[in-house]
């Protein structure tokens, strides 16, 4: 079998990466505070690309871990409608767990007092999580249809707790490009077809350490380990996702010469609901010989 | 003018038994071990009529031999007329053979045998052998000496025929092959060796006034493989369904690594496989249903990693029966079919070194025999692989490798002497292991707990004894008790860690009973005990909320202990042939009580009746059935509760149903049908209600049903030809909960055709071929999944039933080829296997993109040249 898998022919090549943007995707969300407790207001960020059409917005809700399954909250679409805000029943909405529609409602969410009363005392300080629900609209023209694999639907779980040290979303400083550092925001020149070792740099408290109260109730010291993800729309990485400390993939450029602006963008997740991203911007002209 | 014998053909005569003798059952028998040979071969008077109009000819003959090696019947299978079929019959009748035998001791057989006639113009008419050696200078000096000896194996030829015709001589070998020829006048003579089976071989000489010449005849053989069966009319009655196919038949298929344990997958009821694993996937059960056996000592994995070659030396192997369904109580704790392979009870009494190499590992046997009458035969047999040192030219130099090995021995004494008791031991065990390296800095997943290193390791020790007696003409025993080890382990990453180190001691025993030819009463016991080491380190306790929050703290989990479990399953089984030819009607009824203890955890209890008959209907028509209960006990993890209580899950049940026929189609063509039904009862599945330590994982709610049809037409190893078309058409169905929906079965495949056939060539070349084709395996369909944010990955919506799809069907042609080479000290056998040779589209799984927008297959069986080589010396 071991050899067979080796020489076997595999198609999987000729199909679509996830580093891949060439549709609508929700790549990553953000909740601010990352853990809050009862009582505190959440707002949310997402990173949303569309490439080949404009984006028309997102519809934001909120469950319980218990309301929750493996797709995350369950939602009525029927409750979305066309996906035009003015044909939505807000009361429905809301009872369905409705915090925003972007870019008109930004989403915000309140914890409830009694979100962590389920839980034993003891438990409270690693708390539960509560589920938000995502789905994402590219932009309709007058008679346009939605079809279904037009929306994106995403869920993340925003930890809530009492936590004595509550995570924080890691945040990325800036990058490097075959070491030379790059400025926040700034725009990169690249040879058509060359390949380039991309590094994302992390600002010094991206890697938090924090304090967890194990089964025996011994509290111990931990450390993130965050992992990295990394998209592009053309060229391709050596690998999709890469584990901190080995934060840089090898980015060949792509050596088409229509090509002229890109962007390659990383998602920092330190696996414990926090989450950060960084865009970096790509011009290309034609390699030297 | 006389007449002299040549032997066109005398082996493998697999031919109808025509009456007053019951047709064999060939397929459903033993092989055997020990084939007959012609002790005295009677010569023939040339017909008178023949030599009047000096016709030549050759008479197929069917001869029946008993225990004794007596000829009980002559039979004309092929007339030559001009009165050779009815001197042929005459002379065959006084012939004398050593009696063939299976594992069991002597018994009758038939074989195929063509007696010549051909004209002597350089004899005097009328004059014999005998009167011509009466004519010799019996008292003159030796002036011609010599000794025959056979090709490739160096074996002194005796009783074997020398001429000079110059001189109206001839002489025969001793037991030593020496031969010679006194008082022969110098000049240059040629000496003419003839035997049956063996190439006539003319050799001139020099005789020398006053010097005695020597010379060494190296005969060559005609068929230098090994026969295989030769076919018994002793028929086992109680398995329904065994099909045994011989040693010789099968190395020679295509596709099989030359390993006859694979051969079973090319039977009726054996599904396809995936990626060629060897997964034992029979008449819809799932693989762990069926149980394996070497010499009836159970083990778990019968193939090296990969599944290309089995864990026993195929030199070793004697016979591997394949019983899909319907066997008798003697086999048992299993729900599906069982494949029993037994190692040899037959070693040759001069020594034989044999080495084989092929593309994936390399190994030799020892066979020989010791003692002053050769009573003590001995096997050693050693392969390891090195597939690990060819991988990197196939592999990017990129920082990943992945190193398979693997090794196996085995080890067999057996007892083969004139004493009633019979003895044996054999020894065995086999390592396998995989490590699988990624760069510095490659990401597996994004889990923390999973980088690193995945390497796993098994292996499985055994060593067993048997012992058979014999009281007069009624009773006999057998006894064997085995002890073994298994050791399994898994390393992935840091994290995960899975060691288990299995003892199990076994004891078969059976008494029977032999009344009479009517009726025969067997009682058995199939005990077992075992107990069991394991450790097992996850970053995280499975039954934690840690399972299903992917953002909770993981804490470290151990769990280590020891488990015991016995089960003593005594069983009864009677054979009545209620008919006055015992022959024609066999009832077989039995029941086996199933008692599995697993201490403080679970016990189980089911007893299994089961009954088969066959019915002789007519001389080539045998109708068949049985019926029965199966049970099988839960894995030892299934047992496991997290609160250490006892368990609450039950054996699984079968209640497996069969009827078919066997039609024979002249002497080597016989075709069997067979219709099965199988419902399953009480099959375990996960615990949909599990919410807390309470629980069981495990639950027995499952039910199922598998039914279907098999065909195989089978052309016996006759001549130069073998091979045999098996289809099957086979449904097989799960519910796993009361009110969910049925769905297939995971392996369900409704159409399984296999085609195989090897024609031997001449200048021992062969040549084979294997055509497959099934149905693809059930799929679920899935679509654009939703996004997990926190883990970057998709979950995907099914937008079908499970298993309401199928993939693409499987096909392939698969060639062999063979020649064998003989030399003077030893044989050299060059073969290329050619799997899949026309490049058949082969997808074994549905792969899904990132997030199941798109979807390709992976396909499993590439083209894949596999040559090698076995060498063979004698000594």
């Amino acid at each position: 079998m071991l050899i067979i898998q080796i020489l076997s022919a595999c198609d999987s090549a000729s199909m679509a990466e996830s580093w891949q943007i060439d549709r609508l995707r929700v790549l990553a969300v953000a909740a601010t505070p990352a853990e809050p407790r009862p009582g505190d207001v959440v707002t949310f960020d997402a990173l949303i690309l569309s490439p080949a059409k404009a984006l028309g917005g997102s519809a934001w809700f909120v469950c319980s871990a218990e309301a929750s399954s493996d797709y995350g909250c369950e939602i009525d679409p029927a409750l979305l409608g066309s996906g035009d805000p003015e044909d939505m029943d807000l009361e429905a909405l809301q009872a369905a767990g409705f915090i925003g529609y972007l870019p008109a409602i930004p989403p915000a969410w309140i914890v409830p007092d009694d979100f962590l009363d389920a839980l034993p005392e003891a438990d409270r300080l690693e708390g539960t999580f509560a589920m938000t629900y995502i789905t994402a609209f590219p932009e309709l023209t007058e008679g346009q249809e939605l079809a279904e694999d037009d929306v994106e639907i995403a869920y993340k779980r925003v930890p809530v707790s009492l936590a004595t040290t509550p995570n924080h979303n890691p945040v990325v400083a800036g990058w490097k490009v075959d070491g030379f550092e790059i400025e926040d925001g700034a725009t990169v020149r690249l040879d058509r077809g060359q390949a380039y070792t991309v590094e994302c740099v992390l600002a010094e408290d991206a890697v938090e350490t924090y304090t967890f109260r194990n089964e025996s109730g011994e509290e111990e010291e931990r450390t993130e380990e965050p992992y990295l993800s990394w998209y592009l729309q053309e060229g391709t990485f050596d690998q999709t996702n890469t584990l901190h400390p080995f934060d840089s993939v090898v980015y060949f450029a792509p050596d088409d010469p229509t090509l002229d602006a890109q962007a390659i963008w990383v998602v920092v997740r330190d696996r414990r609901g926090g989450m950060g991203w960084a865009t970096l911007n790509l011009t290309f002209s034609e390699s030297e010989p | 003018m006389s007449a002299w014998f040549l032997l066109l053909a005398a082996h493998a005569a697999l031919a109808d038994t025509p009456a007053p003798a019951p047709p064999p059952a060939e397929a459903e028998l033993p092989p055997l071990v020990v084939e007959p040979t012609l002790l005295e071969f009677v010569q023939a008077p040339y017909p008178a009529a023949a030599t009047a109009e000096r016709r030549e000819g050759s008479v197929r003959l069917l001869i029946e031999i008993d225990e004794a090696g007596l000829v009980t019947r002559v039979e004309v299978l092929e007339a030559a007329g001009f009165g050779f079929d009815e001197a042929a019959v005459e002379a065959a009748r006084a012939f004398r053979f050593t009696p063939a035998q299976d594992a069991t001791g002597p018994v009758p057989v038939a074989i195929e045998f063509a007696y010549g006639f051909v004209l002597d113009s350089a004899r005097v008419e009328g004059a014999t052998p005998d009167a011509a050696a009466a004519a010799e200078p019996g008292e003159a000096p030796i002036t011609l000496e010599g000794t025959i000896v056979e090709m490739g194996t160096r074996r002194p030829m005796a009783d074997h025929l020398l001429r000079i015709d110059s001189l109206n001589l001839e002489t025969q070998t001793d037991a030593e092959g020496r031969w010679s020829f006194r008082g022969l006048p110098p000049g240059s003579y040629t000496v003419r060796a003839v035997h049956p089976g063996y190439d006539t071989l003319d050799k001139t000489v020099e005789v020398v006034a006053g010097s005695v010449t020597s010379a060494r005849l190296w005969v060559r053989n005609q068929s230098y493989a090994d026969p295989g069966i030769l076919g018994s009319y002793r028929r086992e009655t109680d398995d329904v369904t065994r099909r045994t196919i011989s040693m010789d038949e099968a190395r020679r298929i295509p596709g099989t690594f030359g390993d006859p344990i694979r051969v079973v997958q090319n039977l009726p009821g054996a599904a396809r496989a995936p990626l060629g694993s060897g997964l034992l996937i029979i008449r819809g059960s799932n693989p762990e249903d069926s149980r394996v056996y070497v010499d009836g000592m159970f083990i778990p994995y019968i193939y090296h990693l990969g599944g290309f070659e089995s864990v026993i030396n195929p030199d070793l192997v004697q016979s591997v029966d394949y019983l899909p369904g319907g066997y008798g109580p003697h086999y048992g704790r299993s729900t599906g079919g069982t494949v029993d392979a037994t190692t040899r009870t037959s070693f040759p009494e001069r020594n034989e070194l044999r080495w084989s190499t092929d593309a994936l590992d390399s190994g030799g046997v020892w066979l020989g025999s010791l003692g002053k009458e050769h009573e003590h035969g001995v096997g050693v047999a050693a392969r390891a692989s090195y597939i690990d040192l060819l991988l990197p030219a196939f592999l990017a130099d990129d920082g990943f490798s992945v190193v398979p090995r693997w090794w196996d021995f085995q080890a067999k004494y057996q007892y083969q002497g004139k004493r009633p008791d019979k003895f044996s031991v054999l020894a065995f065990g086999f390592r396998d292991s995989l490590l699988v390296s990624t760069p510095t800095g490659y990401a597996q997943g994004t889990d923390a707990d999973t980088q690193g290193d995945i390497a796993t390791e098994y292996s499985t020790y055994r060593v067993g004894a048997t012992w058979d007696r014999a009281w007069g003409n009624h009773w006999s025993a057998r006894v064997a008790p085995s002890f073994g080890t298994d050791e399994a382990a898994l390393d992935v990453g840091n994290s995960f860690r899975l060691i288990q180190t299995k003892y199990t001691a076994e004891v078969r025993g059976e008494v029977r009973y032999e009344h009479d030819e009517h009726l025969a009463v067997v009682s058995g016991i199939d005990a077992i005990f075992g107990w069991a080491d394991f450790a097992i380190e996850l970053p995280f306790n499975p039954a934690s909320f840690a399972e299903i929050d992917p953002l909770a703290e993981r804490e470290p989990y151990t769990l280590s202990g020891t488990a015991t479990g016995w089960g003593p399953d005594p069983w009864l089984r009677a054979t009545w042939k209620p008919l006055a030819d015992p022959d024609k009607l066999a009832l077989n009824g039995g029941v086996r009580l199933m008692y599995v203890i697993l201490p403080d955890e679970n016990e189980v209890l089911a007893a299994d009746p089961r009954f088969s008959f066959r019915w002789q209907a007519a001389e080539k028509t045998a109708l068949k059935g049985s019926t029965g209960l199966y049970h099988q006990p839960p894995q030892p993890f299934q047992s496991y509760r997290p609160d250490d209580k006892p368990a609450a899950v039950g054996a699984e049940q079968s209640w497996s149903s069969s009827v078919g026929v066997e039609q024979g189609i002249g002497p080597a063509v016989k075709v069997e049908l067979e219709g099965f039904y199988k419902d399953l009862t009480d099959l375990i599945v996960s615990n949909s209600n599990f919410g807390s330590l309470d629980d069981s994982y495990f639950v027995n709610t499952g039910v199922g049903r598998a039914y279907g049809m098999e065909l195989i037409v089978r052309h016996e190893p006759v001549g130069n030809f073998f091979g045999w078309v098996s289809y099957t058409l086979s449904r097989s169905e799960r519910q796993d909960r009361p009110g969910e929906d049925w769905y297939l079965f995971d392996y369900d495949q409704t159409h399984i055709l296999t085609a195989v056939g090897s024609y031997k060539l001449p200048y021992d070349l062969s040549i084979g071929a294997k055509v497959q084709y099934t149905t693809g395996n059930p799929s679920t369909p899935y679509s654009l999944g939703v996004y997990d944010v926190d883990q970057d990955t998709y979950s995907a919506f099914p937008t079908g039933a499970y298993n309401s799809e199928r993939l693409p069907p499987f096909w392939a042609v698969s060639a062999r080829f063979d020649k064998l080479f003989t030399f003077k000290a030893w044989q050299l056998l060059l073969y290329v296997d050619l799997i899949n040779a026309l490049h058949g589209e082969n997808p074994e799984f549905e792969q899904y993109n990132y997030d199941y927008t798109e979807k390709t297959y992976f396909k499993g069986l590439p083209f894949i040249p596999s040559p090698g080589f076995e060498a063979k010396v004698e000594f």
